[in-house]
């Protein structure tokens, strides 16, 4: 039987690299559940918001209470990390790892670089707003420059959040700059579906992750998280509309 | 016949982008691409039909909901690799802009028509989720209302 400290630690890793790459609430606690079941750990409690995650079991080898709390600060969008965290929680529940390969493990997926490049993640936002655009415009004339503006916004956004480091802000200014390039374009007379540019350019920033996970969350019963990921969905929706808000008042008015 | 085979070309290719967006192993978001096909089908063809627009979201999510369900259970891996770029296609983008567009320019009452229809799409969506959730979830859902099993 392993130390009750080591197992705390495995397992609260586990739940947060999961919550903070972007995974529901109700997974993470039932992946640390099933990870501390599986060590043996008995009385596993967990609970988890989208911001903090609390454990606690007793070990049956000291006899012992066991309870730590974790706050996570970053929240990020990498759904194959949550992928590959969930993938390794089943394979040491299932008895094909031990804790120490386990503990490997979540330090490499932690400290493996994106699963895409970051440039291949704005060719792939710029070929998704060009797409999507004519999903709702139908011209195929307008692919382009709703493509270039789905590219500029997404570097915008890496851009600015590097510099800035602050989300709603920087989705705002992201937002905001991507539909001034598309009203420039309108301007100059290179678009003849103005809605479907503005869309194509500001699809990328849709926030995807909250919005399923709000409701995910709410349906299994965890209203604390479901209510918290649904208020940042909304903030993000609203600093994303206000930042088109602008660029539009600019030209329209 | 040629022009909803391009749409339907398109959405592919958009539903894989947004996947790789997401940050999805690339081994899986041929699956979600594939599941992203099927809602626009779904969410354009039965408007042909005579059906609302709410009603057709609602429909095709509950489609790529459920499908995207089977496949996690399928492969392994967490729902929200397929349900995410499932349901791009049913953003009310359009309408969104419209109502923005409106308010800018002062007309809130065409604005506000507009407003309602993106909310009840976006609700329509969430309401298709929810279904196929609980119908994967049949047995095992918490917060009944009275405590009969005793």
């Amino acid at each position: 039987m392993e130390k009750a400290d080591d197992i705390m630690a495995m397992c609260l890793h586990a739940g947060q690299l999961m919550l903070r790459y972007g995974s529901e609430t109700f997974r993470v606690e039932d992946t640390m559940r099933r990870m501390g079941q599986a060590a043996g750990m008995e009385q596993v409690n967990t609970f988890v918001t989208t911001t903090a995650i609390f454990l606690s079991f007793k070990s049956p080898v000291d006899q012992r209470d066991h309870i730590q709390m974790l706050r996570i600060e970053e929240r990020y969008q990498d759904l194959s990390k949550v992928t590959s965290v969930n993938q390794l929680s089943r394979e040491y529940v299932s008895g094909l790892l031990t804790s120490r390969e386990v503990k490997k493990q979540l330090k490499e997926i932690e400290e493996s670089p994106m699963n895409y490049p970051v440039w291949f993640i704005y060719l792939a936002s710029g070929i998704g707003g060009g797409a999507f655009s004519y999903l709702i415009g139908s011209s195929i004339m307008d692919m382009l420059p709703a493509a270039l503006g789905g590219l500029v916004t997404a570097v915008a956004l890496v851009r600015y959040q590097m510099r800035l480091k602050v989300k709603f802000f920087s989705e705002f200014l992201a937002s905001f700059t991507g539909a001034l390039i598309a009203m420039l374009m309108v301007q100059m007379g290179l678009v003849m579906n103005t809605n479907q540019v503005i869309i194509g350019t500001i699809i990328p920033l849709v926030p995807g992750v909250p919005l399923t996970n709000a409701v995910r969350d709410l349906m299994s019963g965890d209203l604390v998280a479901g209510v918290a990921r649904g208020a940042e969905a909304a903030v993000s929706s609203m600093s994303i509309a206000g930042g088109v808000a602008v660029a539009l008042t600019i030209f329209f008015v | 016949m040629a022009m909803f085979a391009l749409e339907l070309g398109l959405c592919f290719v958009a539903t894989i982008a947004f996947a790789i967006i997401f940050n999805i192993p690339l081994r899986l978001v041929w699956w979600g691409g594939f599941i992203g096909v099927c809602t626009w089908a779904i969410y354009s063809l039965m408007p042909v039909l005579g059906l609302s627009l709410v009603f057709a979201a609602a429909v095709a999510a509950f489609f790529a909901s459920f499908v995207s369900q089977w496949f996690a259970r399928f492969m392994k891996v967490p729902v929200t690799t397929f349900s995410l770029p499932g349901i791009i296609p049913l953003i009310p983008g359009s309408r969104a802009y419209e109502t923005m567009l409106a308010f800018v320019q002062e007309r809130y009452l065409y604005g506000l028509e507009q407003g309602v229809e993106t909310v009840l799409q976006a609700i329509a969506i969430a309401a298709g989720l929810v279904f196929a959730f609980s119908v994967f979830s049949v047995g095992k859902g918490v917060g009944q209302r009275y405590e009969t099993h005793r």
